[in-house]
């Protein structure tokens, strides 16, 4: 386990730099992910797509759906690329505090 | 030597069910573990006892071919269980050790094995070429069974697992999340075609056992969206179970004993709704593990298994498409054509969905590997395995333009837009075989 | 010396080369095939099955699709080794008359004979020393070796210098007497052998050879086999046949339980 460094708390995190405990998650370190994950600039775009996957994964306990998260969020697949640069699965779940989706992503 | 991997700590190995052997005892369980896999499975004793080492599964090998590194070489790969085997179960290798290539277990023996066996896609390229048929991917099988049950295996491998044991899924998709799932693919059918086509899930008295991906639940929907619109076509009582929502088979790619419990969930799912047939879904290695290690993992099973290629295939007649204006290729999946038997279906059903169908060089058996084969999707691996996916990514540009790439594997659909990306093609459009028969095809 | 080099080792060797190879491939085949490692498209049928490891095994099919050039080399050594073998047997049987059994004279016999034993011999040698040779040369397979890789192949050169001395030009082996020693050695009741220096260190080579054999990756032949029929086994039927036996205690054994919550809220 590492972890990084929030405002001077130390958070931790996997090999992947996903949130061990999403439970923790907050606004810090959603701007702390952000740096990491080259999104230069939290926008209201970024919270939309960030609190639709916050609110799904606490529904169900899952990310939802890669095109159900364009079609809710009304982003498409390149515009949700242009946020998060290394894509929904890995950015945008990592700054939503969800755990790193595995399997055959 | 720094292995290239994340692996699994303690905590991570018990939510697979897994424990880890303390340092000092490694040896003796990783020996304890040889000697039993080699008097359990014959290939093990032959493959090692049989090489000559003349070489030529170099040139066979997009592993070795993409990385250059020496113990990429099938042989060589094979080599290092090779000369552990012959160090501590031969009788030459005990008295006149170096003269025939065994070697002391040492410090590095497990960072060494982990490495490379976890560079190696099992994808069989090697036996096809081997004057012998020695098939590397036995060895890594069985180098990675041993490994992991002695706790050393990648944190990639135990997550999938643990995701397993708690939802029957490699994603770790929850039964409500499956359903939600579905009802959003239903509705996007409804708004594309206004048919009410189902996907129903764990419907009892189904005659088809439906096994999708998970991946089809989350970045694969065309795949599953095909497949649904195909058993509405042909008017199927189907459905699929939320008990394993996987075709996907991780045990094969670590531990034996882990594959044996996958496959008995397909076989209590199957006798849970009554399906006569079941119907795996795109996934390659999940398909081998079905059909060719169900009968020896789990003993004869009542039902009918078919993978949804073949099974599309035997219906093709009586579907009705409107091919589309499309430049195709195949990507032959390793675990289809050389494990599988899976090598004609897919290709009728494109020629009948699209206009043009191109082969790539080399094609059907002796076909590259996407470089992802046997669940080397772990980001740490990026680096490798775009190494390993050169091949594969020089094959498929020599065909340039294509308008759709198909890739019907859940491992490859993961693994070749990365590849593709990093060889300057990403605007390449790419999915399952399903995909393209979910969008040609004529619904009454 | 000479009573122990041609009548009590050549019994030692064959005994050690049998026992020793049936020991070994026992070995083997005593562990059961869990599963089926079909390798795909797969021969159908018994029949079909036969045929592809027969022509895999004449021909070299899958080395020729690979390395052309490993593939000549490989396959002269093997054909030639066969030849020279078939004609150890049949020539010293038969004294070099073999073929007037179809129809030739027995002078036409013996030039046929000659002829293929001495170029079956002249390809042997060559063969053993372009791959003696690409051992070395090829970066790739010099790194695979072991010091074994080389000296197999020296051993099969040195038997196939001896060998291919007695016919050089001059040199004379009274073949009559190899036959009758032979002969003797076969029925269980060893005559001295005959006393020429080249036939002796020939006939030794051979012999240590024998007991090397099952020693080495010489077993190469029979691996092939035993790993060929595995590769070619039918692929499962489902559903499974009625009285289709279990594979192994594997299948039979009950599948670790899946402790899965989500498992157990569906069958409950």
């Amino acid at each position: 386990m590492s972890s990084i460094d929030v405002k001077g708390q130390q958070i931790e995190v996997d090999e992947d730099g996903f949130l061990v405990d999403p439970d923790v998650w907050n606004q810090d370190i959603v701007e702390a992910f952000a740096k990491l994950e080259d999104v230069t600039e939290l926008t209201e775009d970024h919270w939309k797509v960030i609190n639709y996957l916050r609110d799904y994964y606490k529904q169900f306990g899952i990310a939802p759906m890669i095109r159900k998260l364009c079609k809710d969020t009304g982003f498409s697949l390149k515009q949700i690329y242009d946020m998060f640069p290394s894509g929904p699965a890995k950015g945008a779940c990592k700054l939503a505090g969800l755990p790193k989706p595995t399997g055959c992503v | 030597m720094k292995i290239p991997l994340h692996m699994a700590k303690e905590k991570d190995l018990q939510s697979a069910g897994l424990v880890a052997v303390p340092e000092k005892e490694q040896q003796q369980a990783l020996l304890k573990g040889i000697d039993e896999y080699r008097h359990w499975a014959r290939s093990i004793m032959v493959m090692l006892e049989t090489c000559t080492k003349c070489g030529a599964c170099a040139n066979a090998c997009h592993s070795y071919l993409g990385t250059g590194d020496f113990n990429n070489i099938p042989a060589a790969r094979a080599d290092l269980f090779r000369k552990i085997y012959k160090r501590y179960f031969t009788w030459t290798g005990k008295t006149i050790g170096r003269y025939i290539g065994a070697e002391d277990y040492d410090a590095e023996t497990l960072a060494k094995w982990v490495t490379y066996f976890y560079q190696c896609n099992e994808c069989r390229r090697c036996a096809v070429y081997c004057p012998f048929g020695i098939d590397t991917a036995e060895i890594t099988i069985a180098a990675r069974s041993i490994m992991s049950a002695i706790g050393v295996v990648p944190r990639f491998m135990t997550g999938v697992a643990a995701n397993m044991i708690k939802t029957g899924n490699n994603m770790g998709i929850p039964k409500p999340a499956t359903i939600d799932c579905c009802e959003f693919m239903e509705d996007e059918m409804r708004e594309e075609t206004g048919l009410e086509i189902k996907i129903p899930v764990d419907k009892p008295d189904s005659d088809i056992l439906y096994i999708p991906s998970s991946a089809d639940f989350f970045s694969n929907v065309d795949t599953m969206i095909g497949v649904a619109k195909f058993f509405h076509a042909i008017g199927a009582n189907w459905t699929i179970p939320s008990t394993v929502l996987e075709a996907a088979n991780f045990g094969l790619l670590f531990n034996n004993d882990a594959m044996k419990e996958q496959n008995q969930r397909m076989r209590d799912a199957a006798k849970m709704v009554g399906a006569k047939l079941v119907v795996q879904g795109e996934c390659g290695h999940g398909w081998r593990a079905a059909k060719m290690y169900t009968e020896g993992s789990n003993g004869p099973a009542p039902f009918g298994i078919v993978h949804i290629l073949d099974y599309a295939y035997q219906h093709l007649g009586k579907l009705k498409f409107e091919k589309l204006p499309w430049r195709v290729s195949l990507h032959d999946p390793c675990n289809y054509a050389r494990a599988g038997d899976i090598i004609e279906q897919p290709r009728e059903i494109l020629k009948a969905c699209v206009t043009e169908f191109v082969e790539m060089t080399p094609n059907r058996e002796r076909n590259f590997c996407c470089g992802g084969g046997s669940g080397i999707l772990m980001d740490e691996m990026m680096d490798i395995r775009m190494q390993l996916g050169k091949k594969k990514a020089e094959q498929v540009k020599e065909l340039l333009p294509l308008d759709f790439l198909a890739t019907p594997c859940s491992i490859c659909k993961a693994q070749m837009p990365h590849v593709m990306k990093h060889y300057g093609m990403e605007d390449l459009k790419m999915g399952g075989v399903m995909d393209v028969v979910g969008k040609a095809i004529v619904l009454a | 010396m000479l009573y122990f080099v041609g009548q009590v080792l050549p019994y030692i060797a064959g005994a050690i080369f049998l026992i020793g190879v049936i020991y070994r491939v026992a070995g083997w085949l005593k562990a059961p095939v869990p599963f089926q490692l079909t390798l795909f498209p797969a021969p159908t049928g018994g029949a079909g099955r036969v045929a592809a490891v027969g022509t895999e095994l004449i021909l070299f099919k899958s080395l020729y699709k690979n390395d052309k050039n490993l593939w000549l080399w490989a396959w002269v050594l093997h054909v030639s080794l066969a030849m020279v073998i078939g004609g150890h047997i049949v020539g010293i049987y038969f004294l070099m008359n073999q073929f007037t059994l179809i129809g030739m004279s027995s002078s036409a016999s013996q030039a046929t004979s000659a002829f293929l034993g001495t170029v079956s011999g002249i390809a042997l040698l060559v063969a053993l020393i372009v791959l003696f040779y690409r051992r070395l040369a090829n970066p790739e397979v010099k790194k695979l070796s072991d010091p074994a890789d080389y000296i197999d192949l020296l051993f099969v050169l040195v038997i196939a210098l001896t060998g291919n001395h007695m016919r050089l030009p001059g040199v004379h082996v009274d073949l009559p007497a190899v036959k009758a020693f032979m002969g003797n050695l076969l029925t269980f009741s060893p005559t001295p052998i005959p006393d020429d220096p080249i036939f002796i260190a020939h006939f030794t080579t051979v012999m240590l050879f024998m007991i090397y054999f099952p020693f080495s990756k010489m077993l190469h032949f029979a691996g092939f086999l035993v790993n060929r029929a595995m590769l070619v086994e039918a692929a499962p039927v489902y559903p499974t046949p009625a009285g289709t036996p279990l594979r192994s205690p594997f299948a039979g054994a009950k599948a670790p339980v899946a402790d899965s919550g989500q498992a157990k809220g569906v069958q409950a």
